[in-house]
């Protein structure tokens, strides 16, 4: 019985829904980090494009998850403007290759080998993901596994690669009001926890 | 960690313990991941559970890396107190799940903390505001009365805030002892401990004293709340977590502020542990380990011990419970029931810990 229970608990692990959610959080911060290889690349290389900034590490078990749907989404856009940049929390190199030879991921891997950038972006909890509009501003943020193929989430990112890279304030004017929660973007299978404090 | 792992890191600490508080080299980061699994047993109505999060702001002995969680609530998201600031996660269920389940992990950086307050005095003074906000009362260390009384006598004498907080250290070191049935981590009820003239408790009590006495004659000071994730590096059994089960090894610690020095750790409750629990047991306070344990611990601190938070008299957002004096337990409620948070098997909460090497 006792197993049987466990076994249950085991299976609701990641049974709740995390969302996608408008951004208000101020203006986007720098990135500029290297990848495995070495090579830089910053969020202003990007302009024109919709970007996935995904943090993630590899003891994150939601962030391991995710993965391969981020990846199947980059995969569809191929050819669109659309890229995937996904930063790792100050973890060894090593680790992140071992990861990368388990996970195999066609966007580049980013590494924040002290966290510093994790933090100036608020991404405590992980995965954190940012969705860039084509002006380069953060325009939605999901804290959680996410299933980046479900429609909802296609639907945001076709939304954001529809309007011109100069054309930051229509978007902003037909952005639904960040508290309206209707607005949030469910996914069938994910974590999340919001960054943004309740005060007690 | 697992077993292996924490055996073979058991058996380099026993290298190490030649001598009391023996050298080590104290610069380096450490990383731990600690794992908090929380099942609220037989819930009924709308369940919630409340668990608390290692400091948000980085300090040059602690940085969080970063924190994920899993399972089946409904909401989950960060809270922070606003007087305080403490962080904790927050999670919610509604009545259709019977059993809420939660696993949080986080990765955190430690390194141990040494002050040498003979060293030149370089570090900002706290402002008028915050020299008040650590030297006013809370709801159980009061400033006044017994405790003003107490603080008074203990450091007559004494010229400049080091030596007042010198002062009480050493009077709590030598006047209290650490009472093994005391529940939990203690309460912290300083006017109760004096009143009684029981000098006996845990860490919540016995720091929360240092606290108090020191607020008391208008040095600031603050309790720090957290929980042990490893064995001590230094030699001392009773000063680390016993295993990578880390479910009961909570323990606050103090700091009060001196000018120029900035906050200087400290911790008297931990001497008293060592007295009581360090092997044989019941160690004289003139057993080498103990003074030496006794003129380490004004000063500094072994960063195998992850710090939540600093604040006091909590109300857990959404939670019927009365106000509590301190998070550093899980705490949870179901149906408008708070669940005790000192019986992890009722609660059926655990929490795991290991380093992180390589």
């Amino acid at each position: 019985m006792r197993y049987a229970l466990l076994a249950l608990a085991f299976l609701v692990l990641n049974a709740t829904a995390a969302e996608l959610k408008p951004w208000t959080g101020g203006a986007t911060p720098e990135l500029a980090l290297a990848d495995l290889s070495g090579k830089q690349h910053r969020l202003s290389d990007y302009r024109g494009s919709v970007v996935l900034v995904n943090f993630w590490a590899t003891w994150c078990e939601p962030c391991r998850a995710e993965m391969p749907s981020m990846d199947r989404l980059g995969k569809s856009l191929e050819g669109r403007p659309f890229q995937v940049l996904a930063v790792n929390m100050a973890e060894p190199l090593s680790r992140i290759q071992r990861f990368k030879e388990e996970v195999p991921v066609s966007f580049p891997l980013l590494r924040d080998r002290n966290g510093s950038v994790g933090k100036a972006w608020r991404a405590r909890f992980l995965p954190a993901s940012y969705l860039i509009g084509r002006d380069g501003r953060i325009r939605y943020v999901a804290y959680g596994e996410l299933d980046w193929t479900s429609a909802e989430v296609r639907a945001r990112v076709n939304e954001l690669l529809s309007e011109g890279p100069d054309a930051p304030r229509r978007a902003e004017r037909d952005a639904p009001p960040p508290a309206q929660k209707a607005h949030g973007v469910r996914a069938a299978r994910s974590s999340a926890a919001d960054r943004r404090p309740d005060r007690a | 960690m697992n077993r292996r792992t924490f055996l073979q890191s058991s058996a380099a600490v026993a290298v190490a313990q030649s001598l009391p508080w023996s050298a080590r080299a104290a610069q380096d980061w450490r990383s731990f991941e600690t794992v908090t699994r929380v099942e609220i047993a037989d819930a009924f109505g709308v369940a919630r559970a409340w668990l608390p999060l290692g400091l948000q702001e980085d300090t040059d002995w602690q940085r969080t890396l970063g924190h994920s969680w899993r399972g089946n609530a409904a909401r989950a998201r960060i809270y922070r107190d606003p007087k305080y600031g403490v962080a904790m996660l927050y999670a919610e269920w509604p009545e259709t799940v019977f059993s809420p389940v939660l696993e949080l992990t986080t990765r955190v950086m430690t390194r141990d903390r040494a002050l040498d307050l003979s060293a030149p005095a370089r570090a900002s003074d706290l402002s008028a505001a915050e020299r008040r906000f650590y030297t006013a009362p809370t709801e159980l260390i009061p400033t006044d009365g017994i405790v003003r009384r107490t603080a008074l006598d203990i450091t007559r004498g004494a010229g400049n805030d080091v030596e007042k907080a010198r002062a009480i250290y050493e009077w709590i070191v030598d006047h209290t002892f650490r009472d093994p049935n005391t529940r939990g981590c203690g309460v912290g009820d300083v006017r109760s401990l004096l009143e009684s003239g029981n000098l006996g408790g845990k860490c919540a009590d016995l720091n929360a004293l240092y606290v108090g006495l020191a607020r008391a004659v208008g040095v600031p000071a603050r309790d720090v709340y957290g929980i042990r994730v490893a064995p001590s590096q230094y030699g001392y059994k009773s000063l680390g977590a016993g295993s990578p089960n880390i479910t009961k090894a909570q323990h606050c610690r103090a700091e009060f502020f001196a000018r120029g020095h900035g906050w200087i750790p400290v911790d008297p409750a931990d001497v008293r542990k060592v007295v009581l629990e360090e092997p044989p047991g019941n160690l004289p306070l003139d057993d080498a380990k103990v003074a030496a344990a006794r003129k380490r611990l004004f000063g500094s601190w072994e960063m195998n011990w992850v710090a939540y938070n600093m604040g006091h008299d909590l109300k857990l957002p959404h939670s019927s419970g009365p106000t509590l004096p301190y998070l550093m337990y899980v705490n949870a409620e179901a149906g408008g029931e708070m669940r005790d948070q000192l019986e992890p098997e009722t609660l059926r909460y655990a929490i795991s810990a290991r380093e992180i090497t390589g």
